[in-house]
Parts: structure tokens; C-alpha cells; sequence
């Protein structure tokens, strides 16, 4: 493998994290947006939030990633391979978000939300002041394992034409017809961003004792 | 549209093989992962840290690495090692190797969650060694990890679709040659979304019924 | 974990939400954009691939190859700005057939299925299909060696299309055609040549002779086994007066002899007797 090959995967690295990065940005807050409508019982559209998590964790990325493209610009605007990435993550990921802050909900201790009731806090003072500050920390090992499930499936992108690590390796390959080192070299840049969060997770699950390990 | 529809419904044998392929690399790959995901459990929860401490990298070296590019690397890299498998023994051979790092860690964390009660009266009623094991630990740890085995079959069956790049004929596969060949990229994943989606939904109604059995047993 | 009611209603709305979605696609079908569209949004949207070798690839991150020269050549006379997507082939005609881009400048071989749903422009190479096998494989001499072995080939694509004139061949000589291997691109069609899991992957002329060039140790070009096959560039069905733009184009092209140096230069030898257009 030539420098050359060498820049354009570490270019690919680039675009993997960024479009990971977007999806996590966008991909967190909205799962708790939807973990919050599920657990607040709103009328109907908690039940389409269900339907929602249902389906979006039973498609593959590259499906769902192949039907964004396609179909959307047939029935709304045109999308290109970059948006349709971002949002592809984003909805995948928050379907699973969605069950984290909702497992994280559903065990707050009652008689917490019961004393802040008394207290006459408003709903949202309630949320801000008393459920998030430790929602989040008992959360955070879960989606940080959710996000490296991300990273996993990125390379679902590729099939759009986003030159990220996969795609930059397959030109390689392409050009040179001996597929495999470039391959070998992507492989060893996913595992060292992988691994990263992986200590990440280790570091937050002992200050917050908790076991979010579990895929 | 509909003529799109009527296209897909035309190589319905097609994605009929590839759902077949889809389900049965699933289930197989996920049993035999369970097993041995069960076994390296055992050394994971070792006592010996010369023992423990090395599988524990194993596993999660393997969690680092994304199923796509493992199946490409057991395909086109392994025949280097002299161990030439065909695209379909790759994939079922990938996704043994793959969950069973999941499943071991699944085990893991469950067992370390169960209390040691059971297990020292278990030890005074003189179960010991594997009839231990068989008896004793793994029928409560299958039970109470239920609800995450379930997700991680659906997870395999979603990563299987990763193993059209190794031209494994699997359900994406079929749906993707399919919109390549006539067109009709909508309605042939389209169909293939629905039919994952029903496959997943297969598994939470497995997962219930594991999860009303786990219930009566206690 | 949901109830079993709950599994069943959520079935019932998966219908549901299949129905939806058919009715939003079948009620407004996007276009292609005409040439009085492109013209008055400004720009065009040509897709080109990035593993077709020596057609379109890339190098260093930069597309090269035959058609993105003669890409370079049509952005000078072109009346509007061309924007280049560079996708993998799995979508890329399935994307111009619903509007998506604009243009195909890829050599996409012109095939009746296709012609369906794309008008071709001008052929731009003349590239009949020819097997490629390993060079130490003495089991495979002639067309009819080819009975009963397992064959690579791209999935969706003109090789496979063609696949029945090959098994007609074959049938003369009492063979048939063995088990069919569906990739989605060639450079792994050609490494598993390599490995012995296919004894023949059937590629163009061009795309094999390149091949044979770089890795002459590995690879041994075979016969023809297909008819007379052309590639052209591609735009949605119907879409005449883009086509026109693009044919006027490369008309010109052949005349300033500008294609046959191109040609020449990436596809080892120049085609002066191409017809102007081309039925399947």
C-alpha cells in the first residue's frame, strides 16, 4: 500500500467519526425525547413511538440506509448520500437510545418522584432538577455501548457512495485488485476507535457502578 | 408502483431463498454461539486471573471489530492460513465467532449478577463439576438473560445482512439484485424491511414465552 | 418486555404502515429533471463509479479512469455546471431510472432489459464479454470446459443479463451452465478467481485485459461468450433532449478524434467503427 492509500483511509477515518459523531449528536437527545413521550403514557403517539422503536430495531442498516436514499426523494425532497447517512444513524440509534432512557426512567425510585410531587414542583422543574441529573449517569454506560453499535454499523453507508473507512478501502482494492491490505489496515483503524469508547465505557461504568456492558 | 410490486413478486423465489438463508445462518449461528459463548463464560468467571484475564481480551477485542469487516477478513484473509471456506461456511463461521464474545459477555454479566446462594446449596447437595453447571447454573442464567439474548438474535439477524458483501444469497441480497437488475430499489427493500421486521417480531413473541416460562419456574 | 396483545397490534399496524407507504410512492413518482429543468436549476448530477477499473476508479481519493476523462472534456462544452456523485454500481442505475441523477457516465452495457427503463447514448466502447480464469487452471481450454463450473459475475449486471447466450453455447456441445455466484463488484469476484471458489468470472474485454495486465501471474484471459455488447452512458427513459446534449457530445468527440485517444489510452486500443446508436 502506497502513502497515498494510506491518506485516503485516514480520510475515511475522518468521515466515519464525523458521521458517527452527527448521528450520537442528533441520535441521544432524541432518544430521550421519545423514551420520554413512551414513559409519560402521552395518547398516541407514545403507541407510534413503540411502533417506531419496534421497526427500527429489527432493520439492517444497510436496508434501511438503501430505502432513505431511494425513497425519499420520490416522495419528498432529494437527499444526498451525506444527509441520508446522518439521518439513517440518527433514526437507528435513537430507537435504541429510546429503550436506554426509558430502562433508566422506569427505574427511578418512586418515592423520589413522589417527595418532588409534594413539593410542588412543576413537571419540567421536576425532570431538570431531580430525574435527569442521575438519569444521565445511570444511562451513560448503555449509550456508549450503543454508540460503538453505531460505529459498528456505519459501514452500511458505503452502499450510498460516502467515502468512509470501508469505501476508501474497497477503491483501494479496486485499483490495485489486491483487496485484502487495505482491508486489513481498515480493520485496525475501526478497532482503535472502537476501543476508545470501549475504555470510555469502562471509565464511566466504575465511577457510576453500573453494569451497561450488555449489547 | 404497483408494477415495481408486481417485478419484486415475480422473483419471490428468490427472496423466499434468501429469507431461508437469513433464518437459518440466525438460528444456527446463534445456537452454536450460545454454546460456546457459554463455555468461554465458564473461563471468564475464572478465579485464575492467568486464565481469566486473556479470554477477557479476546472478547473484547472482538467487540471492537465491526461484523462487516470480520466476515471480509475470515473470507479473503483466512485462505492465506490455508483455511478456504466457501461464502456461506464464511458467513456461518463469522457469526459463530463473532457472537460467541457476545454471548460469553451476556453470560458474564448475568452470572455476576446472580447471587452465590443457589450455587453454594447446589455445591452442599453434592452437584459438582459439569452436573453443576448443566443442572444448576446455566438453566438460571439462560432464563434470567432472555430478554438480551433476544436482542442479540435480532442484532444477528440484522448483521447478516452485512454478508452480501462476501455474496452470501441472504435476504439483502436478494432484494438488492433484484433493484439492480429491474429498477425497483422502493418496493424490493421495501419488502425486505417488512419481512425483517416480522422476523424480529417472531423473536420478541420467543422472548415473551421464554420470559413466561423464567415466571412459572420461580 | 411487551405483552403478546401488544406484538399483535403492533403486526397490525406494520400492515398499516406498508399500505402508507405504497400509496405515497405510487401517487407521485419523481421524474427525471429535462434539459429545460437542469438549465434553469443550474447544474447537473452525473454518477460515475469508483472500482470499475480501467473505466472509473480512483486514485489517491481522485477519480480517474476513461470516463472521467472524457467527464472532464463534457464539463468544458456543457451549458450548465455538472456535479459528480461517485457511488458504488448497487445503486447507481436504479438511481438515474428514478430521477436521481441525471446521467449515468459509467459504461453501462446497453441490454434489452435496460433499455426498459434508460435511454443509452452512443455506444462509447465496444466490449463483448469475455471468461477470465486462472492461469495454473489447465482444466479450462476452450468455451465448452466451462461445463459445470461455477461462475462469478456481478450482480445486476449486463454479464449476468447475458448469462443464457453462454448457456446456449454450451448446450451445443451437450454441456450447461454451472452454479451462478452473484457479487456486488468485481474486485472480489476476481479475488475469489484467485482462491479457487469460482473456476470463471465473466467481465468485459476491456475490464479483463486490464486485469491480465496488472496480475498476468494470476489471471488468463479466456474466449468470448457473449454476442457483440456496448456500453454507453445512461439517462432516464423519455429523457430525449438530454440525451441529444450528450449524444451532439461525444458525436463530436468522435469526430475531433478525441474518444479514440482516450480509448487508446485507457481501454488499450481504439474502436473507429462504433455505430451511432444502438439496439440490443
Amino acid at each position: 500500500m502506497t502513502a497515498g492509500a494510506f491518506i485516503s483511509l485516514l480520510q475515511g477515518a475522518g468521515m466515519t467519526l464525523f458521521i458517527s459523531g452527527a448521528g450520537i449528536v442528533l441520535g441521544v437527545p432524541l432518544g430521550l425525547v421519545l423514551a420520554l413521550v413512551r414513559w409519560g403514557r402521552v395518547p398516541v403517539l407514545g403507541k407510534i413511538v413503540a411502533v417506531y422503536v419496534s421497526l427500527l430495531r429489527s432493520v439492517p442498516a444497510v436496508t434501511l440506509i438503501l430505502l432513505i436514499f431511494f425513497a425519499v426523494p420520490t416522495i419528498g425532497p432529494e437527499i444526498g448520500p451525506i444527509t441520508a447517512a446522518i439521518v439513517m444513524l440518527t433514526l437507528n440509534t435513537a430507537a435504541f437510545n429510546c429503550e436506554i432512557w426509558r430502562a433508566g426512567l422506569n427505574n427511578f425510585p418512586a418515592d423520589q418522584l413522589e417527595a418532588s410531587r409534594a413539593f410542588g414542583m412543576t413537571p419540567l422543574l421536576r425532570f431538570r432538577r431531580i430525574i435527569f441529573p442521575q438519569l444521565w449517569r445511570s444511562s451513560l454506560p448503555p449509550l456508549i455501548n450503543e454508540m460503538t453499535m453505531l460505529i459498528k454499523s456505519s459501514p452500511a453507508i458505503a452502499v450510498v457512495g460516502v467515502v468512509e473507512i470501508t469505501r476508501a478501502a474497497t477503491r483501494i482494492g479496486a485499483q490495485t485488485y489486491d483487496p485484502l491490505p487495505p482491508m486489513i489496515v481498515a480493520t485496525v483503524l475501526y478497532v482503535l476507535v472502537i476501543m476508545l469508547f470501549v475504555g470510555l465505557q469502562r471509565i464511566t461504568e466504575r465511577r457510576y457502578g453500573q453494569i451497561g456492558a450488555e449489547a | 408502483m404497483s408494477r415495481d410490486f408486481g417485478i419484486v413478486w415475480d422473483h419471490a423465489d428468490l427472496l423466499v431463498e434468501g429469507l431461508i438463508n437469513t433464518v437459518i445462518l440466525s438460528l444456527a449461528g446463534a445456537a452454536l454461539a450460545l454454546m460456546l459463548g457459554a463455555l468461554l463464560a465458564i473461563l471468564l468467571m475464572s478465579r485464575n486471573r492467568a486464565v481469566r484475564i486473556p479470554f477477557r481480551g479476546m472478547v473484547d477485542l472482538m467487540r471492537c471489530v465491526p461484523f462487516l469487516m470480520l466476515a471480509y477478513l475470515v473470507y479473503y484473509g483466512l485462505p492465506s492460513f490455508g483455511l478456504n471456506l466457501d461464502n456461506w461456511s464464511a458467513g456461518m463461521f463469522t457469526i459463530v465467532i463473532y457472537n460467541t464474545a457476545y454471548m460469553a459477555e451476556i453470560f458474564r454479566s448475568v452470572w455476576s449478577r446472580l447471587g452465590r446462594e443457589s450455587l453454594e446449596a447446589a455445591t452442599a447437595f453434592g452437584f459438582q463439576g459439569p452436573r453443576l453447571y448443566i443442572r444448576i447454573i446455566f438453566p438460571q442464567i439462560f432464563l434470567a438473560s432472555g430478554p438480551l439474548l433476544g436482542n442479540q438474535l435480532i442484532q444477528i439477524i440484522k448483521d447478516s445482512a452485512f454478508l452480501t458483501i462476501i455474496a452470501v444469497p441472504e435476504l439483502t441480497h436478494a432484494a438488492s439484485s433484484i433493484q439492480a437488475q429491474y429498477f425497483v430499489p422502493f418496493a424490493a427493500f421495501i419488502v425486505a424491511v417488512l419481512i425483517y421486521w416480522a422476523l424480529c417480531l417472531l423473536v420478541e413473541a420467543g422472548v415473551f414465552v421464554v420470559e413466561r416460562a423464567a415466571e412459572a419456574r420461580r | 418486555m411487551s405483552s403478546m396483545k401488544s406484538t399483535l397490534s403492533r403486526s397490525i399496524l406494520a400492515a398499516a404502515f406498508a399500505a402508507v407507504v405504497g400509496v405515497a410512492l405510487s401517487s407521485s413518482l419523481a421524474g427525471a429533471a429535462t434539459l429545460a429543468e437542469i438549465k434553469a436549476r443550474g447544474y447537473m448530477v452525473v454518477a460515475t463509479e469508483d472500482d470499475y477499473k480501467p473505466f472509473e476508479f480512483m486514485e489517491d481519493g481522485k477519480p480517474t479512469g476513461f470516463d472521467n476523462e472524457l467527464l472532464a472534456e463534457f464539463r468544458k462544452t456543457s451549458p450548465v455546471e455538472i456535479r459528480q456523485q461517485v457511488i458504488p454500481w448497487t445503486g447507481l442505475l436504479a438511481g438515474v431510472s428514478t430521477g436521481k441523477y441525471d446521467v449515468a457516465v459509467t459504461a453501462a452495457m446497453i441490454t434489452k432489459e435496460r433499455v426498459k427503463s434508460l435511454d443509452f447514448s452512443m455506444p462509447i466502447a465496444d466490449s463483448t464479454h469475455f471468461y477470465v480464469k486462472r492461469k495454473s487452471d489447465d482444466s479450462i481450454k476452450d468455451i465448452k470446459d466451462l461445463d459445470g463450473k461455477t461462475v462469478g459475475v456481478q450482480s445486476g449486471s449486463a454479464q449476468l443479463e447475458k448469462l443464457p447466450e453462454l448457456e446456449a453455447m454450451l448446450a451445443k456441445t451437450g454441456g450447461k451452465l454451472g452454479k451462478v455466484v452473484q457479487y456486488t463488484s468485481y474486485p472480489e469476484a476476481y479475488q475469489d478467481l484467485a482462491l479457487k471458489r469460482v473456476d470463471y468470472v465473466i467481465n468485459t474485454i476491456i475490464n479483463i485485459r486490464s486485469l491480465v495486465k496488472d496480475k498476468p501471474e494470476v489471471f488468463e484471459l479466456g474466449q468470448a461468450v457473449s454476442s457483440r455488447t456496448v456500453p454507453g452512458w445512461a439517462v432516464q427513459k423519455g429523457n430525449s433532449e438530454l440525451l441529444a446534449l450528450i449524444n451532439d457530445f461525444l458525436a463530436e468527440q468522435k469526430k475531433n478524434g478525441n474518444l479514440a485517444k482516450l480509448q487508446e489510452k485507457w481501454l488499450g486500443q481504439s474502436f473507429p467503427d462504433l455505430p451511432d446508436s444502438y439496439e440490443p
